[in-house]
This record gives C-alpha cells, structure tokens and sequence, in this order.
C-alpha cells in the first residue's frame, strides 16, 4: 500500500474574540493509505470534522503539515489539485446543492474544471449510475428525499473524479432505507472503484464497516486500530465519551455471565451466528 | 394538557400541480404525563403532524385541540406557551449572540423576573450538560453541530413547558452525550410529570424513553400502541421503511434458528437477560 495522506505534527488553533486561540488539533501524526476505507470516530468536539477539512485544504494548518498524494495543501500552487483529488460530503444535503436539475448539478464541478462538454456528460453520466440516480437527471434536487438529495451531492464529488471522498456524518439526517443506501454505496465506490473513504460518525454501527478505527479525543487520535481491536476496549471508548455497537455490548454483556463467545463479533449477524 | 388530533388531514400546496397530501386524516389522543415517541420514515407526515400540534400550521380538515381548543387559533396562546419544541435542525431556531441569551429569550418573553430567568438558564445549561462559564459567552454558530443542538434543547427546557416535543433529539450528538441527554430527560419528565413527544428514526433510541409508539406511514398511523409491541413488530416495520432495535433483529435470528425466544426485547440488557434465561431452560 502507499500512504495517500499523511499528517505531520499537525495543529489546528481556531481564534476566539478578544484575540485568544483555542487549539482544535493537538499535535497530529497520521498516515491513511490509498484504497482505505477508515472511520473517524470520537465525542462532540474532539476535532474529528476539523481534522479532515485539512484533508482537502479547506483548513490549513497553523503548524504542522499535510501531505495529499505527495502535494503539500499548504502550498498555494497545490491547493487547487488537492481539492480535485479529495471531494467532501456533508450531513445536510440542501447545503451543497446548487442547481436546479439533477444532472446540471452533478455537472457543477466538472463544468468548473474547464472540460469539454463531451467530457463532462460522460462525467455526469458515470456519476450518477454510480450512485443510481439515472433515472432522476432531470429531476429538480429540491423535490428528492432526504437520502436522494444526499446521493446527488456524493454524485457531484464523484464527477469531479476524486481518490478520496471524506463523508462528514453523511447518514444522520436520513431515515433507515436512505442511510442503507447511502453506505452500501460508499461501500460500493470504496471496494469497487478503489476510492479511498474517511467515514466521520457518532454511529458505532457504522463505524464497525470500515477496515481501520481513528478514535479522536481533545484533538489528538487517542485510539488507532481494526475495529475488532478498537471495540475490544469497552472502558476506553466510555473514557472517551464514545460506546460499543449495540451486538458488541449484547455479546460483552453474555461474556459477563459466564457466556463462551468468539471474539470479533460486531454485527447482529455475527453474534446470531455465534450463539446458534 | 390534553392533546387531541381528530381526524387531520393537511395538503401542502392545495391547489397547484404540486399539491401533496401530508397526512391522510390522522387521529390520536395523547394525556398529561404519557412518553410517546412517533416514529416513521422520511416523508411519513411526522414534521408536518408535530407543527400542527403547536399550532403553526392550520388543517386543510380535521381538528387539533390542546386542552380542548384549536391549536392555531390565537386564543390558544396560553395553551401554546406551556408547549415547547427543539427542531431537528438547531440553527434554523437558533438566532441570539451569546447562548445565555439564547436560553434566557424564552424565559424573556414569558416575562419572567431577572434571577428567575437566570435561574432558568443556568438550571437549563446544567440540564444539557453545558458549562455555564465555559459557554454562556459563546457565540452559538461557532459551536460544534452537537453543542449547537444542546443550546436548542436547553431553550425548550427553559420554557419549563407540560409538553416538551423533540424532534430528532440526538441527530449528531456523540453516544456519550446521547446517553446522558436521554436518561436526563426521562428523569426530568418522571419528576416533573410532563408529556414527553419524541420524533425519531432510530427505534434503538426510541426503545429507551418511550412507552408508547405512533407509527406513522404515508401519512397515516400504521400502528399505535405499547412501545414493545411496536418496536418488535419487524414485518410492520418493515413495511413502514424502518428497523426493528438492534436487539429485536438478534432475538428475531434466534428465533428463526429455532429457538424459543420472545422478541419483545428492546434493550440490550433485556435481549440479554432473554437468551440466558432460554439457554438455561433449554440446557444449551
């Protein structure tokens, strides 16, 4: 694997009024490979959201650097290649649509890169099977469901052809049907297109998807492991304002009456399997 | 208060092509102190039924009445103001300079003595587990999503309302703070006696506060009873869009499997206590 991102001693001060500082990022070091899926997990505040906008240059640093594929986002030269390389979805889709069909606005990036049109519908056309909205192109954004709203913002990072996508609590606005689809397709471009994910979430649930657990506390990365390793640590996570997936705490808590179980087990599924 | 809903329909742009009809003539009954949560998918009509039981907005038919008068009529001023709602989204109600501002506008406005609303806020902060010195100085936008959504809560709290309406209480708070708001309230209201209305999708949250469900559907009630028979009834839900509690679909698994286990468990703890007692009657 080769790194795709690496933090370096980062530090993130944000000013407060009257001229003081708080300091968001503590001291940072991190690498994240090409084709990883990680989830970023941690308590309100703990940095988790500050951390990745150094991802893509939206935050620079205040000390420390950030490398993106070998391109220093510091460096104004950079900044723009760094943006393409690694897209953003956020929690609230309504605020990152722009246009007033679907297809113009998946088209918005592409069409800010300067591309031939030939170009851009091919773009377009790719992104939106990849999140199968193909049949919604001419749909005005505003008349989609909450989960459909947020595909067509994940389609329009998708045209702009990033390696990395972060994916800023991205399910917790949407009902269960929406927040399946919506990982089932991070999934999906994570396995099969070989785009590197950051997963930000308060749900443990999801957490437990991802190949590699960053557990972020006062803005330093507190835990950093397999989930398997990281749910392991039922009074850290407590320590650190977090909790156990609902099937790992069931499995923990037939562990403490004596219960023989396997360890990594961290879906429903698993443990049903366990017990039969 | 009495909250009765009768027979409520609501269409949202009645007359134009993009008429859509919200809900289909939903009627329920809810009585002082009772725990309800109403649940249902995106689109199921619970935003738009819980503006109407504050009254902002008026039935196309039906009635909504708080303590037997119509909800959006000013006479029902007085009943309103013993009704409070957090939103969903925080910074769409959120508007002051300072969150000691914030939290006190309500107080405020009931116009309240200056060391009762000071001691409303304070009262409310603690209640959100806010630091009062820490934050009460804070703008309220440059707060964390999850800080932001404390504020909203502590300015319903505030109010010291009969009903307290939340509406996706804990959408982007950590688990920690998830946990604690939830056990909060529910203290609260079993010592206080008020109503307690939450609107949510996660079912595993809901399993912890509510005693009763509303199951909402295309803008219909689907189902309306005991949150345990609700909450485990997995072909119903289904059918509305959501899932069962995490530890429902274990004892649902168990089940298929053959053995003799009840799903109406809930909680964790409850699944738990269930698969011990049948592995110790069955010898397992």
């Amino acid at each position: 694997m080769t790194p795709f991102i690496e933090v370096r001693g980062l530090e993130h001060a944000y000013p407060l009024e009257g001229g003081e500082r708080v300091l968001a990022l503590r001291g940072i070091d991190l690498t994240i490979e090409r084709g990883e899926f990680v989830a970023l997990i941690g308590s309100n505040g703990s940095g988790k959201s500050t951390l990745a906008s150094h991802f893509n240059g939206l935050l620079l640093p205040t000390a420390g650097e950030v490398w993106v594929d070998g391109l220093l986002t510091s460096d104004p030269r950079h900044l723009w290649e760094v943006r393409q390389r690694v897209g953003m979805v956020f929690q609230n889709p309504d605020n990152q649509l722009v246009a007033g069909t679907v297809e113009e606005d998946v088209a918005f990036g592409p069409e800010n890169l300067v591309l031939p049109p030939s170009e851009i519908r091919r773009r377009v056309d790719t992104a939106l099977a990849l999140v199968g909205l193909q049949d919604y192109r001419t749909h005005p954004p505003q008349m989609l469901s909450g989960g459909q709203k947020q595909l067509v913002a994940i389609a329009g990072v998708l045209a702009a052809r990033p390696s990395c996508i972060v994916f800023d609590e991205p399910t917790s606005m949407l009902d269960p049907p929406s927040r399946r689809r919506i990982l089932d397709t991070v999934r999906r471009l994570n396995v099969h297109e070989g785009i590197t994910v950051v997963l930000i979430t308060q749900s443990m649930r999801e957490a437990v998807m991802a190949d590699r657990v960053l557990v972020m506390h006062a803005g330093q990365v507190a835990m950093d492991g397999p989930p398997e390793a990281i749910f392991e640590q039922e009074d850290r996570l407590h320590t650190l304002g977090l909790g156990l997936p609902p099937a790992v705490e069931i499995a923990q808590r037939l562990r403490d009456r004596g219960m023989t179980l396997p360890p990594d087990l961290l879906t429903v599924e698993a443990l049903a399997g366990a017990l039969c | 208060m009495l909250i009765q809903v009768e027979n409520l329909v609501h269409v949202y742009g009645s007359g134009t092509p993009l008429a859509h009809q919200a809900l289909r003539g939903v009627s329920l009954e809810i009585e002082p102190g009772e725990r309800v949560g109403i649940v249902g998918r995106t689109g199921s009509g619970k935003s738009t039924l819980v503006q109407h039981l504050a009254g902002l907005l008026k039935p196309t038919s039906g009635r909504v009445l708080l303590d037997g008068i119509a909800a959006h009529v000013r006479a029902c001023a007085v009943q309103r103001r013993r009704l409070a709602i957090a939103f969903q989204y925080p910074e769409h109600q959120i508007f002051e300079h300072t969150v000691l501002r914030e939290v006190a506008f309500g107080p405020r406005n009931l116009g309240l003595g200056k060391d009762e609303i000071a001691a409303r806020v304070a009262w409310a902060l603690e209640m959100v587990g806010l630091d009062i010195e820490e934050m009460g100085e804070r703008v309220p936008f440059t707060l964390s999503g999850g800080e932001m959504r404390r504020v909203a809560l502590a300015s319903a709290l505030a109010m010291r309302p009969e009903v307290l309406i939340l509406d996706e209480p804990t959408a982007g708070l950590d688990p920690q703070g998830r946990r604690e708001l939830l056990a909060q309230v529910r203290r609260w209201q079993e010592g206080v006696g008020m109503t307690l209305i939450l609107v949510s999708h996660d079912l595993d949250e809901l399993a912890c506060v509510a005693e009763r469900v509303v199951l909402l559907n295309d803008g219909q009630v689907a189902a309306d009873g005991p949150a345990r028979q609700v909450l485990s009834d997995g072909p119903l839900l289904q059918a509305a869009g959501l899932d069962v509690p995490q530890p429902v679909l274990l004892l649902q698994m168990l089940r298929e499997a053959g053995w003799d286990v009840r799903v109406d468990r809930l909680l964790p703890q409850q699944a738990v206590a269930e698969i011990v007692r049948v592995q110790g009657e069955q010898g397992v």
